[in-house]
């Protein structure tokens, strides 16, 4: 009877005081090895009871479960998933045993594991959406041409709906099913719900959910944006019986309320013959003079009582997303579980889908309303802590609001500003941070020796340039990290620089220093602030800071094989590796070359029973003119004889036996010399093996090697011989 | 699940001869059949990492045969071992 590995994990889960008391989670070939935070939660006694568990100890500050071969390996899966650790890190500790990761760098993985399969959607985009916004910077006339709409529909499709992309990656990630991924992902953007970028827009608001506007809040914005020319032109003759009659107009009496699609529809202007639209300025004034909570907030749709759901989406977030996803994965795989499996394939996805829409819309959604509140209330509070300290703080911190999605609601802090003192002073900081994190980007794409980092790394820091750093930030610094802090001291000192400057507004006055707009960061940002000179060498400042932390600071990591390239004992003869040019097996999963140089023969032919019958699987022999064994594939070495003698290798299912000489063990190492050792990665030509021809002749053996593919069985089209 | 230990008499320990009939003894039975000596374990199917043990003469070993046919597995195995190994 097979073992229920999900059973078992719940249950040791279960009495180690949960997953929340697991520090750290790993396994090697028998043993669950978990290090745990509370020893007093663990149920020693409930452990060794559990069905899987054979034994338990503990030993070196780890409580150790002895569950068995080829059955720890899913229990430790299992266990990692019912524990909520990321499904990701279990491959780390796999690759690297050894270093033990603690928990919140598990953790600070997550987003990068999950932005790194979704870099091309993001890079491309980010790239073009930031080439295409930028142009009306320059060149306004082209913001309403037919070209500029479509591209920037093309361009900023992957943002817009960027939800979707990470819901799908993190399905993956954490185990579940991608396209229920898709659906989550789909319904937290879906068009039925207030796009997340306008919550903080009373136009938005007012017109997704038709609820009138106090028609003082017109009557301020006619008085204050509108030309006198204007308001004389205004249907009626005049501002003043103009706004009664749109206060009457929806056919009720005068409430002091205006219906938004009126106001859309109606503040129009004749002049010159030709209607002009004045909603916009309108709009405008109201957006950055009031607040949405002002007109009764975000509409909820009622469940019981006053619980109810917002109808937003959450469009430019990232982590309520993860969560929800994370969470519905954890549903999805115990209802698997537990579904029988006749009903399994309707009702496992159908609650799965119900249960993470509610939980994401009223738990994992308010609390980070909540967060981002405070995100914002802190934000503006930080800006204003003197000497330009909270600037400073604010430049370094500001990467993080963006990986955490939150950035997004600057817009309604800039637009506060612009509207009391014409200057957004939020500006330079946003661009210094941002600008910074293009810096530390660039350092890597210059100083990287990988070419698919490279190649990632060179469009995102253009990208970054240009404002969007999702790119920059999730693809390159945030997951190697010290990039990304180095980005941030740059955004510090960027932002604390421009708390010296000053700028001049269009009346030639002396002001704070700042951009005109809001919405634009970086290279874009630069017609729009009121100091070009200063803020080119702002932008100079922050990224050269970034960059040159980076540089010096930053290595790149190298993989495993060529850091031990050089220590290894093969180290001098490696410039002399020679890839043979002669295959000896050809099979569906690759070509073996001949590793040892000498005379081909038959399988057949190798002067001794086990090999040549075959049980050890097809191959060929060779008879040695040489003295050196070369990996005959790039692969793994998965097993060296203590005799040194004989080498195993592996390589996309191909499991390789190179055995040197025949009844050679005898000779317990005499003679030869390995020069890898198990789990050691090796190039096609590389040498494995150093042997004495004339000992093994002396000892009276034949040398002749055996070379066999011992699971030939299993591969397709092999085909043995020299060719 | 059946178990049973066995301390190995062959000379050679179970290196590449030894270890390559005993695989192909292995794949007669369905069970999934585990080899472990001290706190190392390994798929017995698996040739190179049976190899790779190093087992020598005079070591125990633990031999675990769990599935469909564990109960003539085991035996027939266990016999394998003691006529062979």
């Amino acid at each position: 009877m097979a073992l229920d590995y999900r059973k078992c994990a719940e249950q040791i889960a279960a009495n180690i005081g949960g997953g929340g008391n697991v520090i750290s989670a790993a396994h090697c070939a028998t043993r669950l090895r978990l290090v745990i935070a509370d020893n007093g939660k663990v149920n020693k006694a409930a452990l060794e009871e559990i069905d899987g568990v054979k034994g338990m100890f503990e030993s070196n500050g780890q409580l150790q479960l002895i569950i068995g071969t080829g059955t720890v390996n899913k229990v430790y899966d299992e266990f990692l998933s019912v524990t909520g650790a990321s499904a990701a890190s279990k491959d780390d500790v796999k690759a690297a045993a050894a270093s033990k990761m603690p928990w919140w760098k598990k953790i600070l993985k997550v987003p990068g594991d999950i932005f790194v399969p979704i870099l091309p959607a993001i890079v491309a985009s980010g790239l073009m959406m930031g080439l295409v916004e930028a142009i009306p910077k320059f060149w306004p006339a082209f913001a309403d041409t037919g070209w500029f709409a479509f591209l920037d529909l093309v361009a900023n499709t992957a943002f817009a709906l960027l939800p979707v992309l990470v819901a799908i990656s993190a399905a993956r990630v954490f185990g579940g099913n991608i396209f229920l991924g898709a659906v989550i992902g789909l319904m937290l953007v879906h068009p039925a719900l207030l796009n997340a970028w306008n919550a903080g827009k009373v136009s938005e608001v007012a017109q997704k959910f038709n609820e009138p506007v106090p028609i003082v809040y017109v009557q301020e914005a006619f008085d204050n944006i509108l030309t006198d020319d204007e308001k004389l032109l205004l249907p009626g003759g005049g501002a003043e019986a103009y706004l009664t009659t749109l206060d009457t107009f929806d056919g009720t009496e005068a409430d002091g309320k205006i219906n938004p699609s009126l106001l859309n529809n109606l503040v129009t202007v004749e002049r010159d013959g030709e209607k002009v639209g004045l909603s916009g300025k309108v709009w405008d004034y109201i957006n950055a003079n009031h607040t949405v909570s002002e007109i009764g907030g975000i509409k909820k749709w009622n469940l019981i009582g006053s619980l109810g759901i917002s109808q937003v989406g959450y469009q430019g977030h990232v982590i309520p997303v993860i969560l929800a996803v994370f969470f519905m994965c954890l549903i999805e795989k115990w209802l698997h579980k537990h579904v029988p499996e006749m009903i399994d394939l309707f009702v496992t996805p159908l609650v799965t889908v119900i249960v993470t829409a509610f939980v994401t819309f009223l738990v994992i959604g308010p609390i980070f309303a909540v967060l981002e509140n405070w995100v914002l209330d802190g934000a503006r509070w930080l800006i204003t802590v003197g000497h330009g300290i909270g600037a400073a703080i604010m430049g370094a911190i500001y990467p993080f609001t963006v990986v955490m999605g939150l950035h997004h609601m600057y817009n309604v802090i800039e637009a506060g500003m612009i509207a009391q003192t014409g200057v957004n002073t939020w500006m330079p900081i946003a661009s210094a941070a941002n600008f910074a994190q293009f810096g530390a980007c660039l350092a890597v794409a210059l100083k990287v020796h990988n070419q698919k980092t490279k190649s990632v790394a060179l469009p995102s820091s253009l990208s970054a340039s240009l404002g969007i750093t999702e790119p920059a930030i999730f693809g390159i610094n945030y997951r190697f990290m010290k990039p990304f802090i180095c980005g941030m001291v740059g955004g510090a000192v960027g932002a604390l620089f421009a708390t010296f400057l000053s700028g001049t507004n269009a009346a030639g006055e002396k002001v704070a220093f700042g951009a005109t707009t809001y919405g634009v960061t970086g290279i874009p940002g630069i017609p729009a602030v009121n100091n070009t000179v200063m803020y080119i060498l702002l932008l100079l400042i922050a990224s050269g800071v970034a960059f040159a932390l980076t540089w010096f600071i930053w290595k790149e990591e190298q993989p495993a094989a060529e850091k031990l390239a050089p220590a290894a004992p093969a180290a001098p003869a490696a410039p002399a590796v020679e890839v043979p040019t002669v295959s000896v097996i050809r099979c569906a999963a690759g070509t073996v070359l001949q590793p040892v140089k000498g005379n081909v023969i038959a399988r057949e032919e190798i002067p001794d029973d086990t090999f040549a019958s075959g049980v050890l699987g097809d191959g060929v022999g060779i008879q040695p003119s040489d003295d050196k064994v070369v990996a005959p594939f790039d692969g793994t070495i998965s097993s060296v004889a203590e005799s040194q003698h004989a080498v195993g290798i592996e390589s996309n299912g191909m499991e390789m036996l190179i055995h040197v000489g025949v009844d050679t063990v005898n000779m317990k190492g005499d003679g030869f010399t390995c020069l890898v050792k198990e789990g050691d990665a090796v190039k096609a030509g590389q040498p494995l093996i150093i042997f004495d021809r004339a000992k093994i002749k002396a000892a009276g053996y034949s040398d002749t090697v055996a070379v066999l593919l011992t699971n030939s069985d299993d591969l397709e089209d092999v085909d043995c011989g020299a060719k | 699940m059946k178990t049973f230990e066995y301390t190995i008499t062959d000379p050679v320990g179970i290196h590449a001869r030894p270890a390559g009939v005993l695989v192909k003894e292995i794949k007669k039975y369905a069970s999934t059949v585990t080899v472990a000596k001290g706190e190392k374990a390994v798929n017995a199917l698996k040739l190179m990492a049976l190899m790779g043990m190093g087992i020598k003469q005079g070591d125990t070993v633990k031999v675990t045969v769990e599935g469909a046919d564990e109960e003539t597995a085991a035996a027939a195995i266990e016999a394998f071992f003691k006529a062979n190994l």
